[in-house]
């Protein structure tokens, strides 16, 4: 039934081993598979989800961490309408690298492209980055943040749900042009992110 | 009619009717349970479904559905969104068995129906496909791919120019790296993924209308896809060309199929093309460090190499080379291992720049070696010696630039050797070059070795032409001691035509046993080494009177003058070589600056020089050969050091058996003359006296400035100026070519340049003027402090002391002499000066050669 509404095209970067195929078969299929190899090139998913009674299709595209096959996952960020940039909170490695992953998705994304800095693997005891490091560092960058955990299902589907209005809400936006045409969009995307960061703290 | 079989169908069975009831109970289905009041395509396309999935298509329904669309094609659009729907209804309640029905109920409606109808159900059509490719199950995405390769293969006459494929793209390539547990699985859904990136590129590549393939994004995603399917492949064997065989067995297996369709992409890439296809081949060898070793890498270059349409060939070996240069700029990783990556690209490079130069033309091919040459030198230019990593760079472009020139025919071959020739940086004479340009000399002789060593020289004059021998010349005296002989091997490959330089390596005395082949020398090789022959022979001259002489150089020079022999060893030219070997004998003993075991090379080499001839001509030298034999016979028994073969070193020889203390060991002029007046040859040219300057250096730093400058105006002055005075050039002036202009005897000097003049009147530049200095300190000091019975022995001989007196005086009246010479040509006269000049060389040429 092709009785969609938005077509969204999310991708998934960040380091290897930080949990992002888990995080999109949480999602699309609702389980934790315990023994997720490394994913080679890149992964598709889809879901279909409601929005204000609309029908919502979000591809979800899970790229590969491994250093190696950074030029095809580079591909797929051009055409993506909202990127997740996953690291592991148990890993403080995975935090240092992502200037370098805002850096390629400076180059190689769409400017206006939504970004949202996740920390997995809150279950874990061994946190090793605070949450207000992680939610400075998204604040710093003009990005949302969010802390989930695939395992314990937490947070997972409100990520995606918030990426789901937001991009639905842009793409109104963009479908009435008249309807606020004074306020320039970068004013306007800074005050939503201050707005929705502040209500994702919870 | 179909209103009453459908109405029969329906009665025929209590369970299809149920099932049929089940299916519509949809909110969407307009009319309930009864069929009969749908509109007629739903009903056709109901009634395609059997009651069971298991039972598969109803074929006869099927007819019939296809015989509607094709007589109402205006109704096919609906049909196809009905049939979608129903799909996408079905795989949503995973009743896989429909879905399958319904994509082969599509298929054979798309290869039924006429392609200017197709338009619109092909939108329906792909929407199902990308449905099917959305779920998760692999039989549902393997089975659109099939759908849409089946798609892919037709071709459609009208144009849509609102169908996008990036999806497919996408989504194919991602199957392309499945990962699926069941290995048989991921490799069917890899098969799929490649198949159908095939299908997108044949839809595409062709029609400019449609989504260009060709842009990065698509390319960054298909390319390396298709590498990483080759790359797990265990063996890598590389066909030439698309076989039948070999396509035979490509649908089993990934990695064959992937190559097929890298094959067919890189076919059918046009010249602006070929760049977005090589940089993600170029980025992925890199992330996935396939370059070492490079196995992988050379196997899908020589791919690319053989599918490429011939004519843009060159430009993937200048994309290689810029990555190349660009890995050597800077990149990630510790200098070590990019040093190593370069040397691997080097080397894919060598290997498939073979099968380029076939196709290369013109400007291409310079263009090519200019980037190795670059190269090569930005390589010496950060070399630090100790980096192994380096050399084998260095040793991979020089291949490269080997195997390149090896498949050119011979005519560019030369072209290519000038333009490397032109490209050695040229250490002035005496001057100490810094030691990057040595080394970087040493790295292009040795590329124009490797060329060289490609070519088969078949007549001399095409394989040294004018500014080519001019050029190897100037090196042959100004290079380093190694990068000497390296040209002098250079000269041994161009001019071996009969593989003998294995045999002269070193020299020798007995060469009767060598099984030296000769043949009677042509008349165009003796038109050439009548124009070229005293510059070449005053060039290996001077080559051997330098103390920086190892006993290669003297060796390497040896089998020069050998193969000289060999291949040009005439009645015509016996008397200049034999002139050449006594003024090479004459030069141990009168040249002050070389060592003892030097001069013990020098003679030795002129007795082998000596032997030699006898055997290379073709005439009857009883006489000669005899007296060498003679002088061979007693050497051996009074001064074996005389003899080849050659010493490093002579550390138990006294000075009484130095060559100066034994004239009777020496091959005499005198006695030479008579043997070849006995046998028939005019020797008065050998009568006449030696050309090459007796006091070495001092004279030839003057003489070589005239050389130079005769030759900087092209060939007829070379010769002209170079040739001897007094050597007849009657076989010359016979021979010559209509076009090039001549000089006799007396105006010999007519071709003399401006620059020449300009030397002239300007005396010996300052480095002439500062050896000129220490060589007279040398000889001075030598009469001051040798005792003197040395000094006796030294110029007992008659013919020495005369020689050593005339060399003392020339040395002190040569700087008035010349300025003279220029004093009566002011404003370079040409005419007065020309008059000044021959004088000195015909009536007093033993004043002016010192």
């Amino acid at each position: 039934m092709e009785d969609y509404k938005f077509l969204f095209k999310v991708v998934l970067v960040g380091n290897a081993g930080v949990g992002k195929t888990c995080l999109v078969r949480r999602f699309t299929q609702g389980l934790f598979p315990p023994g997720q190899g490394a994913t080679i090139g890149v992964d598709f998913m889809i879901k279909t989800v409601e929005v204000d009674g609309e029908k919502v299709k979000l591809q979800i595209w899970d790229t590969a961490g491994q250093e190696r096959f950074r030029s095809i996952t580079q591909s797929y960020y051009r055409s993506a309408h909202a990127l997740i940039l996953v690291y592991d909170i148990s890993c403080q490695p995975t935090f240092d690298c992502l200037p370098d992953w805002l850096r390629e998705i400076e180059e190689y994304a769409n400017n206006k492209v939504l970004r949202i800095l996740v920390g997995n693997k809150t279950d874990r005891e061994d946190r090793e980055i605070p949450r207000h490091i992680g939610e400075d560092f998204a604040q710093r960058h003009g990005m949302y943040f969010l802390e989930t955990s695939a395992k314990e299902a937490e947070n997972v589907e409100r990520l995606f749900m918030e990426i789901a209005v937001e991009l639905m809400e842009q793409a109104k936006c963009k479908e009435l042009p008249k309807y606020d045409g004074s306020l320039g969009p970068i004013n306007g995307k800074t005050t939503s992110v201050g707005d929705t960061s502040c209500c994702l703290r919870s | 009619m179909s209103f009453v079989k459908c109405c029969f169908e329906a009665g025929e069975g209590h369970d299809f009717l149920d099932s049929f009831v089940q299916k519509c109970t949809d909110p969407g289905c307009c009319c309930g349970c009864c069929s009969a009041l749908r509109p007629r395509y739903k009903r056709l396309v109901d009634n395609i479904f059997p009651a069971s999935p298991q039972d598969g298509l109803v074929k006869s329904n099927m007819e019939k559905l296809t015989f509607y669309s094709l007589s109402s094609p205006e109704k096919l659009d609906r049909i196809g969104e009905y049939l979608f729907q129903k799909a996408s209804r079905d795989i949503y309640r995973r009743r896989h068995g429909f879905v399958i029905i319904a994509m082969e109920a599509m298929d054979q409606l798309l290869l039924a129906c006429h392609s200017q109808t197709l338009n619109l159900f092909v939108e329906s059509f792909l929407k199902m496909v990308q449905k099917l490719l959305e779920s998760t199950d692999p039989q549902l995405q393997i089975l659109a791919t099939q759908s849409f390769v089946r798609f892919a293969n037709i071709e459609e006459d009208t144009p849509s120019y609102h169908r996008r494929y990036d999806f497919f793209v996408s989504k194919f390539s991602a199957m392309c790296h499945s990962n699926h547990g069941d290995t048989s699985t991921r490799d069917k859904i890899r098969l799929a993924g490649i198949q159908g990136l095939q299908g997108v590129i044949r839809k595409t590549v062709s029609d400019d209308l449609v989504e260009n393939i060709w842009e990065a994004q698509h390319m960054d995603k298909i390319v390396p896809s298709l590498l990483y399917n080759m790359q797990s492949a265990e063996k890598y064997e590389t066909v030439s060309c698309m076989e039948t065989e070999a396509r035979d067995g490509a649908e089993e297996e990934p990695p064959r199929l992937a190559e097929c369709c890298l094959r067919e992409l890189v076919g059918r890439a046009s010249f602006g093309h070929i760049r977005s296809v090589l940089r993600p081949v170029l980025t992925h060898f890199d992330r996935h460090e396939l370059w070492v070793p490079n196995d992988f890498a050379v196997h899908t270059f020589k791919i690319i190499m053989f599918s490429i349409q011939a004519q843009y060939s060159y430009s993937v070996v200048e994309a290689l080379m810029q990555h190349v240069e660009a890995a050597g700029a800077g990149g990630a990783g510790e200098p070590r291992g990019r040093a190593r990556v370069r040397a691997a690209c080097a080397a894919v490079l060598s290997h498939i720049v073979a099968i380029a130069a076939a196709d290369s033309v013109g400007p291409s091919v310079l263009e090519i070696i200019n980037n190795l040459l670059t190269n090569l030198r930005a390589s010496v230019a950060r070399d630090s010696e100790k980096e192994t990593d380096e050399k084998l760079y260095q040793e991979a472009l020089i291949n490269a630039l080997g195997e390149f020139s090896d498949h050119l025919p011979d005519f560019q071959k030369i072209d290519i050797m000038m333009f490397i020739v032109n490209k050695v940086p040229s250490t002035q004479r005496g001057a100490k070059g810094t030691k990057a340009d040595a080394m970087l000399q040493t790295i292009l002789l040795k590329s124009l070795l490797k060329v060289g060593t490609t070519y088969k020289t078949t007549e001399l004059s095409k394989a040294f032409p004018a500014a080519f021998l001019e050029a190897l010349l100037r090196l042959a005296a100004a290079a380093a001691p190694p990068s000497r002989a390296l040209l002098q091997r250079l000269l041994h490959t161009l001019l071996d035509r009969r593989h003998h330089a294995g045999l002269l390596r070193a020299p020798t005395v007995d060469y009767a046993e060598l099984g030296l082949t000769v043949e009677k020398c042509s008349r165009q090789d003796l038109i050439f080494i009548s124009k070229h022959g005293y510059a070449i022979f005053s060039s290996l001259y001077e080559g051997l009177q330098l103390e920086s002489n190892t006993l290669e150089n003297i060796e390497t020079i040896y089998t020069t003058l050998a193969l000289l022999c060999i291949e040009l060893a005439s009645e015509e030219t016996i008397c200049d070589i034999m002139q050449l070997i006594l003024a090479i004998q004459q030069s141990s003993v009168s040249n002050p600056v070389l060592s003892v075991a030097q001069q013990c090379h020098l003679v030795a080499v002129s007795v082998a020089l000596a032997a030699l001839l006898p055997h290379v001509v073709l005439l009857p030298l009883d006489r000669l050969q005899d007296y060498i034999d003679k002088i061979i016979e007693s050497r051996r028994e009074e001064a074996p050091h005389l003899l080849p073969p050659l010493q490093p070193d002579y550390p138990q020889l006294g000075p009484a058996a130095l060559p100066n203390k034994l004239p009777y060991l020496m091959i005499d002029q005198m006695a030479v003359c008579e043997c070849l007046k006995a046998c028939g040859v005019d020797a008065s040219r050998l009568q006449s006296p030696s050309p090459y300057a007796a006091g070495a250096a001092l004279a030839l730093a003057h003489r070589h400035s005239w050389v130079e400058a005769g030759a900087a105006q092209g060939r007829d002055s070379l010769a002209d100026i170079g040739a001897p005075p007094g050597a007849g050039l009657e076989l010359d002036s016979a021979h010559s070519s209509p076009g090039v202009q001549r000089h006799a005897g007396s105006t010999q000097a007519a071709g003399v340049s401006l620059e020449a003049l300009r030397r002239a009147a300007g005396g010996p530049s300052d480095a002439e003027r500062r050896e000129l200095e220490r060589r007279r300190a040398t000889l001075n000091n030598a009469f001051r402090t040798a005792p003197f019975h040395h000094l006796l022995t030294l110029t007992q001989p008659k013919y020495e002391i005369q020689e050593k007196l005339e060399e003392i005086f020339s040395s002190i009246s040569e700087e008035p002499l010349l300025p003279a010479s220029g004093a009566c040509s002011p404003a370079g006269n040409t005419k007065s000066y020309q008059q000044s000049v021959p004088p000195y060389t015909k009536y007093f040429p033993e004043l002016f050669l010192y």
